[in-house]
């Protein structure tokens, strides 16, 4: 367990909070609940906290930091569909937030409802057109295992089209480069059967040599990105340790099945 | 290069203080001869020509001026990339490293990432499951 000194500075920090802004405000009305929630040890507690939200809901329905702790809550003790119902609510009356259709997406591809999650994400694209690291290509790659064959050509389409967006708006995005290496690897070594439909969709997977040529820059730009950060260069070093590893291991894979 | 341009504002600040102090003195010449000329005789001709500044004084001026820009736009920090893609990149290889200014210090506006909230969604936080994962690691520890 977190020490009780941890505890202790918490609280404190949430005093000052309380008498800097007072205990009305949304934010620390947010803040306080959090706090409860995090000392709370067994379910009845959290059930409480449960309905001190939904009597302060009860007074002002707008009020957005606690209609998202209750989402968090409800998510947390596992009442997904409660979740579900209470973040449309919000997003009905705050259908710009981006943090909040992200968040569903999240909870609606963790059900793997992949179909709503992709909804939801392309909400957040056009709310936040300029974010790389918007995961749209995640749920299409997913997808994949369930849709029939001709979806899945599509699904595969859509995918290599988020991620070169990805690497459009960044130089050098490690997880872009992930995400297209292993779409045009899946693409090359299983190209599925081009579908009238996909075709009229402008969302056909592009042709062989195009694949080729982005399956090499991929390979090339994730060697030359684990090559550096390994080297430790100075201005490379703001990669994530665990992302790295991944790369280098995806790399691995795919040469060895080359060398076969 | 930080000496260079710290060298070349010093000295264009000398050269500032040159210009004006020979302005100065100048001036409290001028006034003084045109006293004592008009202690002589009560001819006010000599006043006119007193009142322009000698063409050297007034090019010192501009000169210092010119070597005091030179000097601080030398010593400015390294300017921001304007491509998005190109800024984007910065922030995803260096990290914090990119943004650190010639003292090594992290610039104060510095947030990594601003569409991270995306992914973190600060708002969501899963209390409780944090909570355990922080206790699993310091055990760890």
């Amino acid at each position: 367990m977190p020490s009780h000194r941890d505890e202790e500075s918490a609280h404190l920090c949430l005093g000052r909070l309380v008498n800097r802004f007072g205990d009305d405000n949304e934010r620390v009305m947010a803040l306080i609940g959090l706090m409860k929630e995090a000392d709370a040890t067994d379910d009845a507690t959290l059930e409480v906290v449960l309905k001190e939200y939904e009597a302060l809901l009860q007074e002002n329905p707008t009020n957005i930091p606690i209609v998202k702790r209750r989402v968090a809550l409800l998510r947390s003790i596992g009442r997904i569909p409660d979740a579900v119902t209470a973040l449309t609510g919000l997003l009905d009356f705050s259908p710009t937030d981006s943090e909040a259709w992200s968040e569903l997406s999240d909870i609606y591809f963790s059900q793997g409802l992949y179909s709503q999650a992709i909804f939801a994400l392309e909400e957040v694209l056009v709310l936040q057109p300029n974010a790389w690291n918007n995961r749209g290509a995640a749920p299409h790659v997913h997808q994949i295992g369930i849709g029939d064959q001709n979806d899945s050509a599509k699904q595969l389409a859509e995918a290599l089209k988020r991620f070169c967006r990805s690497i459009e708006l960044c130089d050098d995005y490690l997880r872009g480069y992930y995400g297209l290496k292993l779409t045009t690897t899946q693409l090359l070594n299983d190209p599925p059967k081009p579908s009238k439909q996909a075709e009229s969709d402008g969302l056909s997977p592009p042709n062989l040599s195009t694949l080729q040529k982005l399956d090499g820059l991929a390979t090339e730009k994730l060697g030359e990105i684990t090559r550096r950060f390994t080297a430790g260069e100075r201005g490379w070093r703001g990669f994530e340790e665990a992302e790295i590893v991944a790369a280098r291991e995806l790399l691995e894979k795919s040469s060895s099945t080359t060398v076969r | 290069m930080t000496w260079f341009s710290k060298s070349t504002t010093t000295f264009g600040f000398l050269l500032l203080a040159h210009a004006c102090y020979s302005a100065y003195e100048h001036s409290a010449l001028q006034s003084h001869r045109a006293a004592s000329l008009s202690s002589l005789s009560a001819t006010t001709q000599q006043a006119a020509a007193s009142s322009s500044l000698p063409l050297d004084i007034s090019l010192e001026t501009i000169v210092a001026t010119l070597v005091i820009t030179l000097g601080l736009v030398l010593n400015t920090a390294k300017l921001r990339p304007i491509q998005w893609r190109v800024w984007a990149g910065q922030i995803e290889r260096a990290g914090e490293e990119g943004a650190r200014n010639s003292s090594g210090e992290v610039d104060r506006d510095y947030v990594g990432n601003p569409f991270k909230l995306l992914e973190s969604r600060p708002g969501f936080v899963d209390i409780r499951k944090q909570r355990k994962e922080f206790a699993e690691w310091v055990k760890r520890q």
